[in-house]
């Protein structure tokens, strides 16, 4: 098509870059720092350098290759999602280097559409909606814009109608999405894996490194929330048990991988038992975390033998997960011998102060006192020890470094070192990390728990008891373990008095971004299927699905037709009033043609039908007055002016012809 | 009777009935439900439901456009084609009228001929109900001109969609013959009135005068413009022959076609040097004399309405 061709001038070509920008911009935000300000300065040199001419396709092909290769060199050749997206957002910097014609930006534009599409893979924040959706409206505002090119007409449109427009044809198609978002089949399994990100964020990891989660603990950003059903546990009782960690090097902890046959571990539950709802916002991982201890693993996720439960697919959406927890009486009341030998393994030549100082402690205690001993650690952590984010890299023997030289640190520190302590005075002791606590929203009836809550403490296995939960940063600093609920405990009660802080604000913003996860984001294959449960449908089924997809569909695109048939109304009241009743003369063959003025028109009525003519006249004469020589229109004689216009109905001829 | 696409021509005004307006996705809307397909099957697979929602939204505003891309053309109504006759040969500037109720916004539509001619699209801006678009057709042979069937089309609003009807008006047009480019001169008037007649192509300065829009550039008096500081021109005088008779007979032993064309000629001829004259064409009676572009026309359609031989 010869108009395909068409060049494009600096300011359409500025429309297309600004709306490709605005698209790229969340993708950048997704991706590591010096990557996406690579990418970014790359696009803007591009769009600078361009500007004038195309740049030579040897020298495009170079720029391309050239960011490909850095950005395989800094995700360090790691393939994967945000590697992708990295690459994708690499080309789309380069794209506008041969941006010239209407094609070329249609292209462009096209293409844009995929970086908001990737940013929601890695993320899906407010800032990433946003910025999503703005960039899709201008992207849709430009192409409006190139179809107003190639169509020839040039005349000037304010940028802020085009938008409306672009508005406007949302709003017409939003029922029509809408009705295939809810009821467009979902699938309940992916067609193909879901590639994982290349590079880890901080969070629950199945290794900890004492000293690597000073980020964490900085990131209020939310980690689940969780609904109960009935009773609640305790402040003191909310440790969402995550990873455990068995193997430790000297330097770091890590998860064992469990051989599949390992039998189930005996617990006895205690009388508590909670029921709730857990929201996990999307993780990559997939470690699930749940209340101490879970009873069972729920739908989608295996129990591990040390109660952590893993689900069998990346949590890289919102998920939610129905469970039931009791806190144990009784934990694996008796331990194998080789799981005895691996909660007691530490590294070879590691940390001689502290294997020297458990020794003495052993002799001490006797050797079945082992809650003596944890007593002691207890106390002495209690009183010699203090709680700080500030804290120095450790050496060699970190658990020395920290136990007889630092004595700070936070709960990496304290839960690493005491189960080394236990392990070296001869108890089987390992490390639980999760969250603990939590902050309970009482707008919307349930605790939010933060990636700021992330947690370690520690499990010793005592004679009688089994495994038993130890915390010994709890002994040193039990606000810091407990603080969002101590917040919560002072604030007023009610829901009214709660409206007045600022927390309250930040409750309300965290609610409301609940109700979208609830509504949107959380919307899966087993959610769809319990869509019509208002209604006392159990369960859809996916034939009865389509159906009603394919007849939202039809309503939706009835809906659409007529709303698009609808004329754009008059916006001044008098002119619209006018028009009506130039239609009312319509049945006799007498409307009034466009091009026709008023007199002329009432004139021609008078001639071909006298008998309807008399008070036309009159009103045709006012509407003249109004229109072209009062002075001030809008006011009073304007409306009643409408009035007129409104209260006119032209005489039947014939009884028949009444309306 | 509804059909989609008139067989033959019909009489104006025609009204763009929805039933008789193609919509069908351009190359580049074909790349873009492509593109929201893929996005759409990733964000499914995913179960990413963001990704879904901005897919289905994309994709509910693209048929909206495919709606409203109609919508421009629905309920249009073709008022009339008209043209001023032309010699064969030039081009052929066709005013396309048409209107529609006032309220929806109309632009940017184009006309073309449907790809006969390859003539070059008109764009035809509908405002407050009313608007005209003007078509340039090549025309080859003198005589009646149909109309091809035209094809309104728009790709707006987001070039997703080609929204397109035709019209073929009934509407005949005038060419008139192609004159003769050289020739011999017009015959020798008859009578021995004769006449002077201010005439800017003549020879003899007649008189100077004050500029007039429209008179020709070389008549301008350069010298005495430039002493009174303003634009004077030339008049200038012939004398001219009594009236003259245009004949079919004494047009010279040339071919039939050729004839038409030299007879053309001497219209204009006579008609630009104001000269009254008689146009006389075998098994019809005299037309004039007379002079006027009233007559002018009435001969050049005469001749234009020969018999092809």
């Amino acid at each position: 098509m010869a108009s395909a061709a068409l060049a494009l001038k600096p300011h359409h070509r500025a429309w297309a870059l600004l709306a490709a920008a605005v698209c790229l911009l969340p993708l950048l935000l997704q991706l590591p720092l010096t990557l996406a300000l690579s990418i970014g300065g790359c696009a803007l040199a591009i769009a600078v350098l361009s500007h004038r001419q195309p740049m030579p396709g040897a020298l495009r092909l170079l720029i391309a290759l050239g960011l490909i290769a850095l950005v395989l060199m800094l995700s360090r050749f790691s393939i994967g999602r945000d590697t992708g997206c990295a690459l994708l957002a690499a080309m789309l910097a380069v794209k506008p280097s041969e941006t010239f014609t209407v094609r070329d930006a249609r292209s462009l534009l096209a293409f844009a559409l995929f970086a908001p599409f990737a940013t929601f893979l890695l993320d899906q924040g407010p800032l990433s909606l946003l910025l999503g959706l703005v960039g899709a409206l201008l992207v849709l505002a430009t192409l409006q814009y190139l179809a107003e090119i190639e169509s020839g007409d040039l005349q000037p449109v304010p940028a802020r109608q085009r938008l409306w427009s672009i508005a406007r044809l949302l709003a017409i198609g939003l029922p029509l999405a809408l009705a295939a978002f809810w009821l467009f089949p979902r699938l309940g399994a992916p067609l193909w894996g879901i590639p994982d990100r290349a590079l880890a964020r901080t969070g629950l990891t199945d290794r900890m490194s004492p000293g690597d989660w000073v980020d964490l603990m900085g990131d209020d950003r939310p980690a689940l929330r969780a609904r109960f059903f009935g009773a609640t546990p305790r402040p003191q009782q909310m440790y969402w048990r995550g990873p455990v960690l068995w193997d430790f090097d000297g330097r770091t902890w890590t998860q064992p991988n469990w051989h599949p046959d390992i039998p189930e571990t005996p617990v006895v539950p205690a009388r508590d038992r909670w029921d709730y709802e857990i929201e996990l916002e999307p993780t990559d991982r997939t470690q699930l975390v749940a209340l101490d201890l879970p009873v069972s693993a729920p739908d989608g996720s295996r129990m591990e033998p040390d109660h952590n439960l893993q689900t069998f697919r990346p949590l890289n959406g919102l998920t939610r997960w129905r469970m039931q927890s009791a806190p144990p009486a009784q934990y694996q009341p008796r331990l194998p011998r080789d799981v005895r030998q691996y909660a007691l393994q530490l590294p070879q030549g590691f940390n001689p102060r502290t294997l020297a100082l458990a020794r003495q402690w052993r002799q001490e205690a006797g050797p079945f006192d082992d809650e003596a001993i944890v007593r002691r650690s207890l106390d002495w952590i209690r009183r010699d020890f203090s709680y700080t984010l500030e804290t120095p890299l450790l050496g060699r023997h970190s658990v020395d470094e920290f136990l007889f030289d630092r004595k700070a640190g936070f709960c990496e520190h304290f839960s690493s070192s005491f189960v080394v302590l236990m392990r070296a005075a001869g108890i089987p002791a390992r490390v639980v990390t999760g969250y603990t606590g939590g902050y309970r929203n009482r707008i919307g009836d349930y605790w939010l728990v933060r990636r700021s809550d992330a947690h370690a403490w520690a499990e010793v296995w005592l004679r009688g008891r089994g495994w038993s939960r130890v915390d010994p940063t709890a002994a040193v600093a039990p606000e810091r373990v407990f603080d969002t609920l101590q917040t919560q405990e002072t604030a007023p009660d009610g829901l009214l008095a709660s409206f007045g802080g600022a927390t309250s604000l930040s409750d309300v913003g965290d609610w409301l971004r609940r109700g979208w996860n609830d509504f949107v984001l959380g919307f899966d294959a087993r959610r769809q299927q319990q869509l019509l449960r208002p209604f006392g449908i159990e369960r859809i089924d996916d034939r009865t699905l389509v159906l009603l997809l394919a007849l939202a569909a039809a309503l939706g695109l009835l809906w659409m037709v007529w709303l698009s048939r609808r004329n754009e109304r008059e916006a001044d009241p008098v002119l619209r009033a006018w028009h009506r009743l130039s239609r009312r003369y319509r049945r006799f063959g007498l409307e009034r043609e466009p091009f026709e003025p008023p007199s002329t028109w009432v004139e021609r009525i008078a001639a071909a039908r006298p008998d309807l003519a008399a008070d036309l006249r009159m009103l045709s004469q006012r509407f003249s007055d109004w229109r072209y020589a009062d002075g001030e229109p809008g006011g009073r004689s304007a409306r009643a002016l409408t009035m007129a216009l409104r209260a006119h109905r032209p005489p039947a001829t014939s009884p028949g012809e009444r309306r | 009777m509804v059909w989609t696409r008139p067989r033959d021509p019909e009489p104006f005004p025609a009204r763009l009935h929805r039933r008789r307006i193609y919509v069908l996705p351009t190359g580049f809307g074909l790349f873009y439900a492509a593109a929201l397909l893929t996005m759409l099957l990733g964000a499914l697979n995913y179960n990413n439901n963001p990704a879904l929602l901005l897919g289905l939204l994309l994709g509910g505003a693209g048929m909206a456009s495919l709606i409203a891309a109609q919508m421009q053309l629905s309920e249009l109504e073709i008022i009339a084609a008209e043209a001023e006759p032309v010699s064969a040969g030039a081009a052929l500037t066709v005013r396309v009228h048409a209107r529609a109720a006032p309220g929806r916004a109309r632009r940017g539509l184009r006309l073309d001929d449907d790809g006969l001619f390859d003539a070059d699209a008109a764009v035809l801006n509908l405002e407050q109900g009313a608007g005209q678009a003007q078509l340039q057709l090549p025309t080859l042979q003198r005589g009646w001109f149909d109309l091809p069937r035209l094809r309104l089309s728009t790709t707006r609003p987001l070039g997703l969609a080609r929204a397109w009807a035709y019209v073929w008006p009934e509407t005949p047009l005038l060419v008139y013959p192609t004159p003769e480019p050289h020739g011999p001169p017009l015959p020798t008037g008859r009578g021995d009135r004769v006449q002077a007649r201010l005439n800017p192509a003549g020879d003899d300065v007649h008189h100077l005068r004050a500029y007039r829009a429209g008179d020709p550039r070389r008549a301008i008096a350069w010298k005495p413009s430039a002493r009174r500081d303003a634009l004077i021109v030339r008049e200038f005088e012939q004398p001219m022959g009594a009236e003259i008779v245009l004949d079919w007979h004494s047009a010279g032993g040339v071919p039939y076609e050729a004839r038409i064309s030299r007879l053309a000629r001497w219209v204009d001829e006579a008609e630009r040097e104001g000269r009254r004259y008689q146009l006389r064409l075998p098994g019809q009676p005299a037309i004039g004399p007379d002079r006027g572009p009233q007559h002018r026309h009435t001969c050049l359609r005469a001749l234009a309405l020969m018999p092809h031989g």
